[in-house]
């Protein structure tokens, strides 16, 4: 991982701002690593103010998996200097299988579904216990449905029924898709953003 | 069909007749039929609310289908209704054994996000109380794990220990288990004067007192016949289910993130990680074992090494550098001239409003050891007060979904003993 700080470090320092203010715009989430560039650059050439932001840098997996000819989308680096590529549905599978067999991702820790308002979003955080690094792939739901990647990493499959329990997101492809937290005849997906929370058709202790 | 031999030890001596009732008897002997069984929720040795629906076939397991989400208390909701630090106190819940974890993971996410500085002494104090933390935990897991086993005493004996620790961190925290101690960039208050000193006397007869655990049970007769060969779980395993900590390390494998993915100063610390052989039930009970002398070594390393020492002596020098800006007003010279105290003696980086902190907007995925295995917290914040997504990745969830995996075709009385030693705990589960 540190071989990677160095050399997204290169880049302007947008990943982490400098100070709590400089970033803060209400903008979502994974495009506030490239929203602002560095204070340095951005003294320099105070006219590149309007210039749209620099493309995030392409981390190490990111270009295998390109050279393997999977088209990927790169977001840089988090906070904490994870990378994070965004994949395709239609490629997801044959991206995992490559970073399973070539890139000796062998463990799966988690899967986050996120409710971004207007889409929905899966993020699968991988871990290697052979070189010790990480990786976050993110993929977009199409109406609500994202490929399963239990063929690929069997781990998912609790984190998948989680997610699919707690964000309604339907993943193809996994066996055995039920609620896994809520009680089985809950209505709706808690964590999505327009849940009604004061429903009264959910008072699940009084019916 | 039954056949009845004339030996004591079934076919050593001649066939003096055979029994065959259609119907009851097979080629195999006594027809058995399949019967599903709910274990729990409501179980004394599921540590917490578990149901297990489980069939069997005689003693033998022939499924078995964990049913979790008794305990959800949606905490990954409540983070969109509250502010970051109103929601802090909900974490001791989580995982009220070792919550010092939890709280590591929430506050170093948002301190990676909004590029807090987290001075050295802020870092040490977190390293002694974690470990601290991952003893009671330990502790608790081996006297709970015997419990289950049929054996009372070493409950008894752990929990001595477990309650002099908590009276440890009741000095520093206040309180016994819900702790709501680190800050961002920093700790609630400093340590108070004289309890390093308190604590390293303490920390030095843990080595003796864990001897004398495993006098009474590492090598009793009825432990080993109950746990050497249970459970047997390779690597392969663990990776198709996820499974990290104590578990995976007792496959021999060296995976613990505090040496491979140092966090806080675990670089600067000499410690090794214990790994295990047989991957079997009393290997995870070593592991954890020999896990809480290594934390001994760790906590009395960074008691040496803490920036500043003990509280007294940080006050006594705050008090010498006013009083020396005193003389120097008098004197009329600058004041300023004379040096602030050093910024890593500090147990708060920078002074923030916690009521009103907004990170800026950005993402992190924090993780750390905990003593169940790679706890994780995912953070989205969008520059509101609120968090946008927390996600937990508890090491208890992936832990527990092997269980099926290692029950199916074993016997029911071994149960216990494989399911205490994945040291699952279940509000971690569902959270």
């Amino acid at each position: 991982m540190s071989e990677e700080q160095k050399e997204n470090g290169k880049e302007p320092a947008a990943n982490t701002p400098e100070k709590p203010e400089a970033g803060a715009s209400t903008q979502p989430a994974e495009k506030a690593p490239a929203a602002k560039p560095a204070a340095p650059a951005a003294a320099a050439k105070p006219a590149a103010e309007a210039a749209p932001p620099p493309p995030p840098p392409a981390g190490e997996f990111g270009k295998a998996l390109e050279g393997a000819g999977i088209p990927v989308s790169h977001l840089g680096p988090d906070a904490e200097g994870i990378e994070r590529i965004d994949i395709a549905p239609a490629d997801l599978l044959r991206a995992g299988e490559f970073l399973r067999d070539q890139s000796q991702f062998d463990l799966l820790l988690s899967c986050s579904g996120i409710d971004w308002k207007d889409r929905l979003e899966s993020v699968y955080h991988l871990y290697s216990t052979k070189t010790h690094k990480s990786l976050a792939i993110k993929v977009t739901a199409v109406d609500e449905h994202s490929p399963s990647l239990m063929p690929v990493w069997p781990a998912a499959d609790w984190h998948e029924r989680e997610s699919y329990d707690l964000l309604g997101i339907k993943y193809d492809g996994h066996p055995n898709l039920t609620r896994i937290l809520m009680p089985i005849d809950w209505l709706g997906h808690p964590l999505r953003k327009d849940y009604k929370v004061n429903d009264p058709r959910l008072v699940w202790n009084e019916r | 069909m039954i056949r009845v031999w004339s030996g004591m030890n079934g076919k050593d001596g001649e066939l003096m007749t055979t029994i065959d009732i259609p119907g009851v008897h097979t080629e195999q002997g006594l027809k058995t039929e399949d019967l599903v069984v709910n274990i729990g929720p409501q179980h004394p040795s599921t540590h917490g609310v578990l149901r297990l629906v489980t069939t069997l076939n005689g003693e033998v397991v022939k499924d078995m289908e964990p049913v979790i989400g008794y305990l959800h208390r949606s905490k990954e909701k409540m983070a969109e209704s509250r502010s970051y630090f109103q929601y802090q106190p909900t974490l001791d819940r989580v995982e009220y054994l070792s919550s010092f974890f939890d709280h590591y993971v929430y506050v170093a996410s948002i301190e990676k996000i909004a590029n807090l500085k987290v001075p050295k002494r802020v870092q040490y104090i977190r390293m002694i109380t974690m470990e601290m933390n991952r003893i009671t935990s330990h502790l608790l897991w081996f006297g709970t794990f015997l419990l289950d086993l049929g054996a009372t005493s070493p409950l008894f004996y752990a929990f001595r220990e477990r309650e002099d620790i908590f009276k440890l961190f009741e000095d520093v925290t206040g309180a016994r288990m819900m702790y709501n101690y680190y800050r961002f960039g920093g700790v609630n208050a400093d340590l108070p004067p004289g309890w390093i000193e308190k604590c390293r006397q303490f920390i030095r007869t843990v080595p003796q007192k864990i001897d004398e655990y495993e006098a009474i049970v590492t090598k009793n007769p009825i432990v080993l016949d109950r746990t050497v060969g249970i459970g047997r779980m390779d690597y392969e395993t663990c990776m198709r289910y996820g499974v990290t900590g104590p578990s995976l390390r007792a496959t021999g494998i060296a995976q613990d993130l505090r040496k491979t993915n140092p966090y806080c100063c675990y670089d600067e610390i000499d410690f090794e990680v214990p790994v295990g052989k047989h991957a079997d039930v009393y290997d995870r009970y070593l592991v954890r074992m020999a896990e809480m002398r290594e934390s001994c070594k760790i906590i009395e390393q960074c008691l040496d090494r803490i920036p500043g020492g003990d509280t007294q002596n940080i006050r006594n020098k705050q008090a010498e550098i006013e009083e020396a800006r005193k003389i120097a007003k008098e004197k009329g010279e600058d004041p300023k001239a004379i040096p602030d105290i050093d910024p890593d003696w500090q147990y708060q980086g920078q002074k923030i409003n916690l009521m009103t902190y907004k990170p800026p907007a950005g993402e992190a995925f924090m993780t750390c050891e905990s003593p169940r295995g790679m706890l994780g917290c995912y953070m989205v914040s969008d520059g509101t007060p609120k968090a946008y997504r927390v996600k937990w990745r508890g090491a208890s969830f992936s832990n527990l979904s092997v269980l099926p995996e290692l029950m199916i075709g074993n016997l029911y009385p071994d149960l216990m003993a494989i399911f205490g030693s994945l040291d699952v705990i279940l509000p971690e589960v569902d959270r």
